[in-house]
């Protein structure tokens, strides 16, 4: 249907000079199929996936080989013939449900507007079909979600949404832009299995562009692996992934994290309590500091919880269930009088201003952007020295030794201190802020989402680093994450959140295997139903 | 470096800007050297036409214009460098301040701001001047706290988008106090900002200091002053209109060529936001 013939792109830069980004890509994509294009970030998937609909991003240029769909040459095709393909016989889901959908409309309007615009349809005939698009694509109560604007729905439907404006035209190939990224994990799972189902009853091929190796396991037949814009690697899912050709490719499936239940996670012996949380309740602040208002709903709701020195908890939980929220009650970001801390025994003050430098050094935070938690204008090294001479007192000289026998140990180089946070690839951004939070010797570090805006290839080492410095250390760590394959590796013990409470807590292995609640179960249920694909 | 002058040498209308600022600079550093006549005397031949003696003729009182002219920026000039400075400094930093705080701070700033906004500018000027006397001090003060708005709202806006980054919330669990915070770790990210706003804000402080000249408010005669020599020039506008025209040709030329040098120095710095920013 679609042949690519050593298709080559490249972007336009500010001076007008062009950077290859697709060297000489040849694939063909199949009615029906569903093909998978996998690689890690810059690697060109997503400006591949948008040359199937002869759209470049600004800048974008072909500039070499061929791509036809159906006889039509896209690379040099006029707008036109562009736009009666575009939407009626390849249809596009981006990544971002929210941003896909005008804020200003109702999403049924929205709907609407693809019919009459792409098919003659008659103002009854189209509301009809806008209904059974919806229904189709799951969604309760069609005629309801309809009049909602996309800020009134919630992520999976939003992006169920926008599956049903792709499909209205029955389009023959429909392109998927990481379309579960900004989803969580259980809602991610209902969206795949729609994706399956759409295209069973459909029979439209999908293309689906993804870095979760997972995903495309699940739903695709085919895959392409994409590396700095070269294809290493095609050929059917169960061929490459379980006797994967290219080394790259090795890597990315051995680099994806599982929960394996031959690999149970660390057992510790507790030490003596470190941190213990008593009925803490939370809302964020309304109004202003004139005029204060309650606020509605609390984030937190009577959380209780103890971490023992050298102990690694894991927080786990949907997106909303404020475990943020807590990683920053904890470091005193976030304070209210209602929360109740008690360190070593002693009450901790709740607020970062009213504790003293020492209680500030014994608990550091390794946020989720490794970028912005550096500052752009100074060099990392000038950053960790800072952090070092601020808690520990030293000298210049000395914290100079100290940060390099950090780095070293994190297999970063000595040369990298120099360097600006913009001139580190991102893994090694966040291990400069690992580097930077081990630096002050804390007693207890919280990391919130330290791996989810890293490369799978990057996570597991990025992790394995950590769990060495921390038993070396025995520094207590909290570990949040919506990612429960990072909790099997690192956590022993988790503590799982729903909607501010905490629903269930135990051992690992226990909550994984013996899930007490629905909602955890579901939770174990996403995460694990894709590695169960894995072992075919 | 290399890339920033090839960048900046493939727009014509930054280099040709560049140029004339630069030539006005000069000329005001180099003016004591260059003048063939004494500026403040008087030479007892009021309105003579340009002729080889006195290139640019007299003036209505009988002094050399061409000395005059070429003496005329550079009070004016230094009066807007010095405003400006203090604007973009003191305006980043108060900004910032305002983002970084929040609450009551970001509330009283903001609205003091909105405040002055709404006060007319000459209004202000008198105000001060009436108060304070008029001496150059007071004028570059003055103009520095009427420019410095601008630089307040536009600090602020950037620095609500920096102090959710991580790096700040790094520095304040590392217990830093809130002058660190601004100097050390905001001020240094919003420089090529500032830059940008230290050029307008000169150029348009330039713009005032003539008006306010003009009007009597600014600099005072006998001083040898842009604005100063229009005022006079008004009189004699259809006998000697070179009397006004050439001042008048050397405060547009000056402010035309720093709005330009600026927007092309921004782009090949690559502050996209320059545009938004020369608008107003």
């Amino acid at each position: 249907m679609i042949v690519a013939d050593a298709l080559s792109m490249g972007y336009t830069d500010v001076d007008a000079c062009v950077q290859p980004v697709i060297h000489e890509a040849s694939f063909s994509i199949y009615p029906g199929e569903a093909l998978g294009f996998v690689g890690e970030s810059g690697s060109g998937k997503s400006t591949l996936a948008r040359a199937l609909l002869g759209y470049r991003r600004l800048g974008g240029v072909f500039t070499g080989g061929s791509l036809r769909y159906r006889g039509l040459e896209l690379t040099t095709a006029k707008p036109e013939a562009l736009r009666a393909i575009r939407g009626l016989s390849i249809a596009m889901v981006a990544q971002n449900p929210l941003a896909s959908l005008t804020f200003h409309q109702r999403v049924g309007d929205q709907i609407l507007e693809v019919l009459r615009c792409r098919t003659g349809l008659n103002p009854e005939a189209a509301q009809l079909r806008m209904l059974g698009l919806l229904e189709r694509t799951g969604i309760q109560d069609p005629g309801r979600v309809a009049l909602r604007y996309p800020h009134q729905l919630s992520g999976g439907q939003r992006q169920r949404v926008v599956i049903a404006a792709a499909l209205a035209c029955n389009p023959s190939l429909l392109v998927l832009d990481e379309p579960t990224t900004a989803l969580d994990k259980n809602t991610e799972s209902q969206v795949l299995d729609l994706v399956s189902e759409m295209r069973q009853q459909s029979g439209a091929a999908l293309v689906l562009v993804t870095h979760d190796l997972n995903v495309v396991a699940r739903v695709c037949d085919r895959v392409l692996v994409l590396k700095n814009g070269r294809i290493v690697e095609q050929g059917p899912v169960r061929k490459v992934f379980s006797r994967p050709g290219a080394s790259y490719t090795r890597m990315l499936v051995e680099a994806s994290l599982q929960i394996d239940p031959s690999c149970k996670p660390p057992i510790r012996s507790p030490g003596a309590e470190l941190l213990r949380v008593q009925d803490l309740n939370f809302s964020y602040p309304r109004g202003s500091w004139l005029f204060k208002a309650p606020a509605h709903v609390p984030a937190l709701k009577k959380v209780s919880f103890s971490v023992a020195r050298g102990d690694v908890l894991g927080i786990i939980g949907e997106s909303g269930s404020g475990k943020s929220t807590l990683g920053m009650i904890l470091a005193g970001i976030l304070a209210s009088p209602g929360c109740q801390l008690l360190w070593e025994g002693r009450e901790l003050a709740p607020s970062m201003r009213q504790r003293t430098s020492d209680q500030l050094r014994r608990i550091q935070m390794v946020f989720q952007d490794p970028l912005s938690s550096f500052n752009p204008r100074q060099t990392v090294g000038a950053s960790l020295e800072r952090s070092i001479r601020c808690h520990l007192g030293l000298s210049a000289g000395r914290a100079r030794m100290r940060a390099e026998a950090l780095f070293t140990e994190l297999g970063l180089d000595a040369d990298h201190l120099q360097r600006y946070p913009r001139k580190l690839s991102g893994g090694q951004q966040q291990r400069a802020a690992i580097a930077r939070a081990f630096a002050a010797e804390p007693d207890l570090l919280i990391c919130d989402e330290i791996t989810s805006a890293l490369d799978a290839s990057i996570q597991s080492q990025l992790l394995d680093q950590l769990q060495q410095m921390q038993s070396k250390r025995s520094t207590a760590m909290l570990i949040i994450t919506h990612d429960l394959s990072v909790i099997w590796k690192m956590a022993p013990r988790v503590v799982v959140l729903k909607d501010g409470e905490i629903i269930e807590q135990g051992d690992t292995a226990q909550v994984f295997m013996q899930p007490q609640t629905a909602y955890t179960a579901s939770l174990i249920r996403a995460a694990t139903s894709a590695h169960d694909l894995w072992k075919f | 470096m290399n890339l920033f002058w090839n960048r900046l040498l493939k727009k014509p209308m930054a280099v040709a800007g560049l140029l004339v600022v630069v030539g006005h600079v000069l000329c005001a550093l180099a003016a004591p050297w260059l003048i063939n006549h004494d500026p403040y005397q008087l030479l007892d031949m009021p309105f003579l036409a340009p002729n080889g003696q006195f290139w640019l003729g007299t003036d209505d009182i009988g002094r050399d214009f061409f000395s005059r002219v070429l003496m005329g920026g550079r009070l004016s000039l230094v009066v807007a460098l010095v405003s400006g400075a203090l604007a973009t400094l003191g305006g980043g930093v108060i900004g910032l301040l305002a983002a970084y705080k929040g609450g009551l701070w970001d509330d009283v700033i903001s609205r003091a701001v909105e405040m002055k906004i709404a006060i007319p500018s000459i209004l202000f000027v008198s105000l001060f001047v009436t108060g304070f006397g008029q001496s150059i001090v007071v004028l570059a003060i003055v103009i520095a706290i009427i420019k410095m708005m601008g630089v307040i709202r536009t600090a602020r806006a950037q620095g609500l988008v920096l102090v959710a980054q991580g790096f700040v919330m790094a520095a304040r669990l590392r217990g830093e106090s809130t002058i660190y915070i601004v100097l050390r770790e905001l001020l240094p990210n919003i420089m090529d900002l500032l830059t940008v706003e230290f050029a307008l804000r000169t150029s348009s402080a330039l713009l005032l200091v003539s008006t306010l000249s003009f009007l009597g408010l600014g600099l005072s005669p006998p001083q040898a002053d842009w604005g100063l020599m229009v005022h006079d020039g008004l009189q004699s506008i259809h006998s000697q209109p070179w009397l006004i025209l050439v001042p008048a040709a050397c405060i547009a030329t000056l402010v035309v060529g720093i709005n330009f040098a600026t927007d092309g120095l921004a782009e090949a710095g690559g502050l996209e936001a320059s545009r938004g920013i020369a608008g107003h």
